[in-house]
């Protein structure tokens, strides 16, 4: 069994966590598809800490012998499961930044290839409004 | 034919222009574009005031993402023939209209230019040529074919190539992998002997305390490749 005061220790800092990330959901600094995943971290362990009865069994059944040690694993298991979660969609993000950003590129490239008789090498020109774009990039 | 070569810079300011114009001299059939990965230095000025076509990119996205940008734009604008040479002044244009010959004449997917064929000109340091001819044996493992130069950035390509290139390229240190990936794909790869000049400005992306994280990191790339 785990003592009363680590009881309480845990539960203030379950609810603590829970209520930054609330007021950060409602501030909009995080999105509430990648909260979800903390919130439902939040509860299970916090039903645990309040109910550690409803631990001794499961951890039994696994072969822990002290729930405290089966909460601890717990949170230990679902926080890498967060940040792989995490890692894959970063490298997501990653390729998207990097398509983002040479469609950009492209998009600004005011480039034009001569297609005159004489300049059939290829050789090009900016285009009129090379000036303005120079001008937009010293800013 | 239109033929494009493609020139990567990052902070290549006190090279990037006798690259360029080696090209215009060297490879007059060849039009180019440079790819300016957010350089911290003037490259980007002296590309505008030379009236040098640029690219730029408006984040860093490492030698890999600038190269493709460069196939991405070869590839939308018809460009039958590409071809990547490093900003730094390594690589010599005049090769460019012979390996253009070889790829269109055997019919071939990539051609490479290799120091270590007739091994003359700038040879690297001993240590850069064990871990390349580490990862020529790799290759030669697992693929059965032998590359002699994969850490070249001296390649050209057809459009079949670019379509690969642009759908997925390495970030970083991109060139063993991205042969890695041709020849899984039973693409025809072969390497003409070229000669390079050491760097005449900026540093190697490699420095000695990366060269562990390279070799691991291309490894594991090429090993993940033959299990595709």
């Amino acid at each position: 069994m785990m003592s009363f005061r680590l009881q309480v220790i845990l539960v203030v800092i379950l609810l603590a966590a829970l209520a930054v990330i609330i007021a950060m959901l409602k501030k909009r600094t995080l999105d509430l598809k990648y909260v979800l995943v903390w919130i439902f971290c939040l509860a299970v362990l916090l039903i645990f800490s309040i109910f550690p009865g409803t631990m001794t069994k499961l951890a039994r059944f696994i072969g822990i012998y002290s729930p405290v040690n089966m909460i601890f694993f717990l949170g230990f298991l679902l926080a890498v499961t967060i940040i792989f979660t995490l890692t894959v969609s970063l490298s997501r993000t990653t390729g998207k930044v990097r398509k983002l950003a040479q469609m950009m590129a492209l998009e600004n490239d005011t480039w034009e290839i001569e297609t005159t008789e004489e300049t059939k090498t290829g050789a090009g020109v900016y285009a009129e409004h090379e000036q303005a774009h120079e001008e937009l990039h010293l800013q | 034919m239109k033929r494009l070569i493609i020139i990567p810079a990052y902070n290549e300011q006190d090279s990037i222009l006798d690259t360029v114009r080696d090209v215009e001299k060297n490879a007059p059939g060849f039009d180019y574009v440079v790819v300016n990965d957010c350089s911290g230095d003037d490259t980007l000025k002296i590309c505008r005031e030379h009236h040098i076509h640029v690219l730029d990119l408006p984040i860093n996205l490492g030698i890999g993402g600038a190269v493709q940008t460069g196939y991405l734009y070869a590839y939308r604008n018809g460009y039958d023939i590409a071809v990547q040479i490093d900003g730094d002044g390594q690589h010599d244009a005049s090769y460019l209209e012979m390996m253009a010959e070889k790829l269109v004449s055997e019919d071939l997917d990539m051609v490479i230019g290799s120091r270590f064929i007739d091994n003359e000109g700038f040879q690297s340091s001993w240590i850069r040529r064990s871990g390349i001819h580490f990862f020529t044996l790799l290759m030669r493992g697992l693929f059965g074919t032998t590359i002699t130069d994969a850490t070249s950035g001296m390649r050209m390509c057809n459009r079949r190539t670019m379509e690969l290139f642009i759908r997925d390229y390495p970030r970083d240190y991109p060139e063993p992998e991205t042969v890695a990936r041709l020849l899984r794909h039973k693409y025809n790869v072969k390497e003409v002997p070229v000669r390079m000049r050491e760097r005449s400005g900026g540093v190697s992306s490699i420095s000695p305390r990366k060269s562990i994280y390279y070799m691991i990191k291309v490894t594991l790339a090429i090993l993940v490749e033959r299990l595709r």
